[in-house]
């Protein structure tokens, strides 16, 4: 098989486990031809962006303090692996960029880009070394973006053309190479990162390109679970998931991939396993465009927590072409995160959902634009609420889903506040106070039956 | 000149329509011919004057942001010099230095198709693009193994990607496939588009000449390069093909040379040829798209099929769901036909 295998930070933290992922590489290429993506080292990429910020603000002794910081682990973790030969000139590429960040005090997106991509220039640097591997970073490798540093979109074609010209000839020889996650290039050869889904995202895109039979997500957790195990100690790995099904729990967790990183896969039909290191032999959990069907309508019940609801009331409102938009275009201007969205064809409110860390800035935004234009009359803040989103492909045409989710909560007396379902119908997303959460995710995970169905995972 | 004339080329009141020429051979030099010759009627059609600003070959350039004078240029190229050599605007150097750093508004590329080497040209029109120029190619490789990534970075680039002469020479195959997608459903083509074979076979059929015979005849007449290998393998054929099915749109769209399944006319036996005759039958090499895939062979049609077309002509038919077949016969190769073919595109470049 043709495989592309992807470490997260964790797996690289430090020299033991760089070791230990290396022995995982080595054992599939035994077996399989093999391409390496790699993370930068467990909070790497934030001590990156934040000695970023210090010297943009001329802290020149925060910058230094954080530099010594990345220098020292790197160095400790690379002589430990013999490495500090190749660390020791990105070490100094990654000052000589600070420098002149501290020098001009102006930090541009384009050289904020420059900076973070050091982490996993580092990490694969190191990693390829114990492997005898060739490292790259993703603008070798061919991924061309646009120019939105930070947040950089691949032009796919372009990518998918040039991933496949220069990787193919070396998988096909079985050349070992590993390739920087999250840093790529614009057309030009300049630096860029991809932001949102970052080093998955790389994974993909290569795994799309090379046609690989199967793209291996490596992390500390053994696939996606049909709920967390915090909340509901019964829950259980899933053993497969349709794509529709993985992005839509892909906004719940740390643990499950984002959207935008599943998009390649899904679109070339290239299955996606989410597996641990800790336990390479455990197959994990197996995203893949036609998952063999289950007994269970509803596959996983995740949560998001955290979240305030913000309602925008009155008359002024109805039959008013544009409010909506006026609404969003607000939100949008201060860089909210809208999470959800309800509004009844009465028009008379809109409901948003925010993360609770947004949403005094939301009100506010809101309030301005009210005033401005008149649109509402008031705006409620429901503080400490949770989404509760059943999901599940079988859902869709399915009838009486939605009844079974809302009587098995309303059994436990959890008052529902909001719900929406999107036109895809693979889940339903329910608005319950903070404390209820739990509750009713455990409800309905049992009325499903998913802790029955699903192989028993190890946690 | 520098980077900052690039993104000129997309300004409308660009003074006049600066032409860095990549390959001056047979086609480079028509093309040169026609714009000297030509130069008043093509600037009534063009809305404005044409210049040549750079002029490569393999081997050096010639530059002059003023314009270069053609004759000048078809005289070195007579004496079998480089333009890199001809006094005052001669220079040697890198091709892919004059595609990013002159300050033109389009780059035309006429390099030699060559599918094992498809990148120097490609990357020609790659950089083109990113330096904010727009691409007109006849060069049939960087397309054959790239071009969704080529319109990509067109529509990124905000320029136009034009590539009429590849396919048909001045023949427009390509705008009536386009326009045929537009108002139905192409479920099918099949197509001669390679002059050179359908000569050797239009040979052997009548003359009852074995394939060798055939083929020297060819070169003979200047019908076939010294190396036949791209015609009569197949390859040259494929090439189109995978451009007629991009542009199509379809079922072909998104292919690239790797998903054709090739088989040239090397060694057919002349038994073949007569077996179809006795059957009514002559044996062509097809080009075709359907729903069993892209397909270049030699296959047998109807001696009275439109498709029986004789000597170098090429022709395609396309099957449409509603309108039936369309068959469209013309000459596909020549360098005034090629030139013309690119004059084509540089007008409708200019008033996209
Ligand atoms: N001829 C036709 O009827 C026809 C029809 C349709 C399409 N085409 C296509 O049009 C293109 C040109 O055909 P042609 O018959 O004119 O070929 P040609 O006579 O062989 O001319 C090719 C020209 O390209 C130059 N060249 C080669 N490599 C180069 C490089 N790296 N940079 C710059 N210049 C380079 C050559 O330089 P030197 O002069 O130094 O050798 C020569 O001037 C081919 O791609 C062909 O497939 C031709």
């Amino acid at each position: 098989m043709r495989i592309v295998m992807k470490f997260g930070g964790t797996s690289v933290a430090d020299a033991e486990r760089i070791g230990h992922v290396a022995g995982i590489v080595r054992a599939a290429a035994g077996k399989h031809q093999v391409l390496t993506v790699v993370s930068a080292m467990d909070g790497i990429t934030e001590q990156l962006l934040e000695v970023a910020d210090a010297a943009a603000s001329g802290n020149d002794l925060r910058t230094g303090e954080l530099l010594t910081a990345i220098r020292d682990r790197h160095l400790a973790c690379a002589y430990a692996l013999g490495a500090h030969e190749h660390v020791r000139p990105l070490l100094e590429g990654l000052e000589a960029v600070v420098h002149g960040v501290l020098a001009l005090e102006e930090l541009t997106p384009r050289s904020t880009d420059a900076i973070a991509a050091f982490g996993e220039r580092l990490s694969c640097a190191m990693l390829a070394h114990v492997l005898g591997a060739t490292p790259m970073d993703g603008r070798q490798a061919g991924i061309v973006t646009d120019d939105h540093f930070t947040e950089a979109d691949p032009l796919m074609d372009l990518s998918m053309f040039q991933v496949q010209e220069v990787l193919g000839p070396m998988m096909d020889k079985g050349q070992p190479v590993v390739v920087t996650g999250f840093v790529a290039a614009n057309q030009h050869g300049v630096t860029s990162t991809l932001g949102r889904g970052g080093s998955d995202y790389t994974a993909t895109i290569l795994g799309s390109a090379l046609k690989a039979d199967e793209i291996w997500i490596y992390s500390d957790v053994d696939g996606l679970m049909t709920a967390d195990p915090r909340v509901v100690p019964e829950a259980r790995l899933l053993g497969a998931l349709g794509f529709a099904e993985a992005v839509e729990m892909g906004k719940f967790g740390a643990k499950s991939m984002h959207p935008r990183a599943l998009e390649p896969a899904a679109a070339y039909g290239v299955p996606v396993r989410m597996r641990s290191t800790f336990k390479p032999d455990h197959p994990g959990t197996l995203i893949s465009s036609a998952p063999a069907p289950t007994a269970t309508v509803v596959r996983a019940v995740p949560m998001l927590k955290g979240l305030a609801m913000l309602t925008v009331g009155g008359a002024a409102m109805v039959g008013r072409p544009g409010s909506a938009s006026e609404v969003f275009a607000s939100l949008a201007r201060e860089r909210i995160n809208i999470h959800m969205i309800c509004q009844s064809v009465s028009e008379s409110g809109i409901s948003l959902v925010v993360s609770q860390a947004q949403a005094d800035r939301a009100k506010a935004a809101l309030e301005r634009t009210l005033r401005q234009h008149g649109l509402a009359r008031t705006i409620d803040v429901r503080p400490g609420v949770c989404v509760v989103a059943p999901v599940g492909a079988a859902m869709k045409g399915t009838p009486g889903v939605a009844a079974r989710i809302f009587t098995c909560i309303a059994g436990l007396g959890i008052n529902v506040i909001a719900i929406a379902q999107g036109s895809s119908e693979l889940s339903i997303s329910i608005v319950v106070e903070g404390q209820s959460g739990p509750r009713a995710v455990a409800a309905i995970h049992k009325e499903f039956g998913l802790q029955g169905d699903q192989p028993q995972a190890n946690v | 000149m520098g980077l900052g004339c690039a993104r000129r080329a997309l300004c409308r009141y660009s003074p006049g329509v600066r032409i860095v020429l990549i390959g001056f051979g047979v086609v480079g030099q028509a093309l040169a011919t026609m714009l000297h010759a030509q130069r008043q009627a093509l600037e009534r059609r063009l809305g404005a004057e044409a210049r040549l600003v750079a002029v490569c070959d393999s081997r050096g350039c010639a530059l002059a942001p003023a314009g270069l004078d053609a004759p000048t240029l078809l005289e070195a190229k007579a004496e079998k010099k480089s333009v890199g050599d001809i006094p005052g605007v001669g220079q040697r150097i890198d091709t892919m230095r004059v595609v990013l750093r002159t300050a033109a508004d389009v780059v035309v590329q006429t390099s030699p198709s060559d599918l094992k080497h498809p990148r120097p040209a490609l990357d020609h029109l790659l950089g083109a693009m990113r330096a904010g120029k727009h691409a007109v190619s006849v060069n049939k490789a960087p397309l054959a193994v790239a071009m969704p990534a080529l319109l990509e970075s067109a529509r990124y680039n905000r320029v136009s990607l034009a590539y009429s002469g590849t396919v048909g020479a001045a023949t427009p195959v390509l705008a009536l496939a386009a326009r045929l997608a537009t108002g139905d459903t192409i479920t099918g083509i099949r197509a001669i588009i390679n002059g050179t074979t359908n000569f050797i076979l239009s040979r052997m059929a009548e003359c009852d000449e074995p394939f060798e015979a055939a083929l020297a005849h060819a070169v003979k007449l200047g019908y076939a390069e010294t190396d036949p290998s791209n015609d009569i393998d197949g390859i040259d054929t494929a090439m189109k093909l995978v451009i007629l099915a991009n542009h199509a749109g379809g079922v072909g769209k998104g292919c690239s040379y790797s998903d054709v399944s090739v088989q040239g006319i090397r060694g057919l036996p002349i038994e073949r040829v007569r077996e179809a005759r006795a059957r009514g039958k002559v044996i062509k090499l097809i080009a075709s798209i359907s729903e069993r895939g892209l397909l270049v062979a030699p296959t047998e049609v109807d001696v009275d099929s439109p498709l029986n077309v004789p000597r170098n002509m090429n022709a395609v038919t396309f099957s449409m769901h509603n309108a039936g077949d369309v068959t469209l016969v013309g000459r596909g190769a020549g360098g005034a036909e090629t030139a013309t073919a690119i004059v084509r595109d540089l007008i409708e470049i200019g008033t996209r």
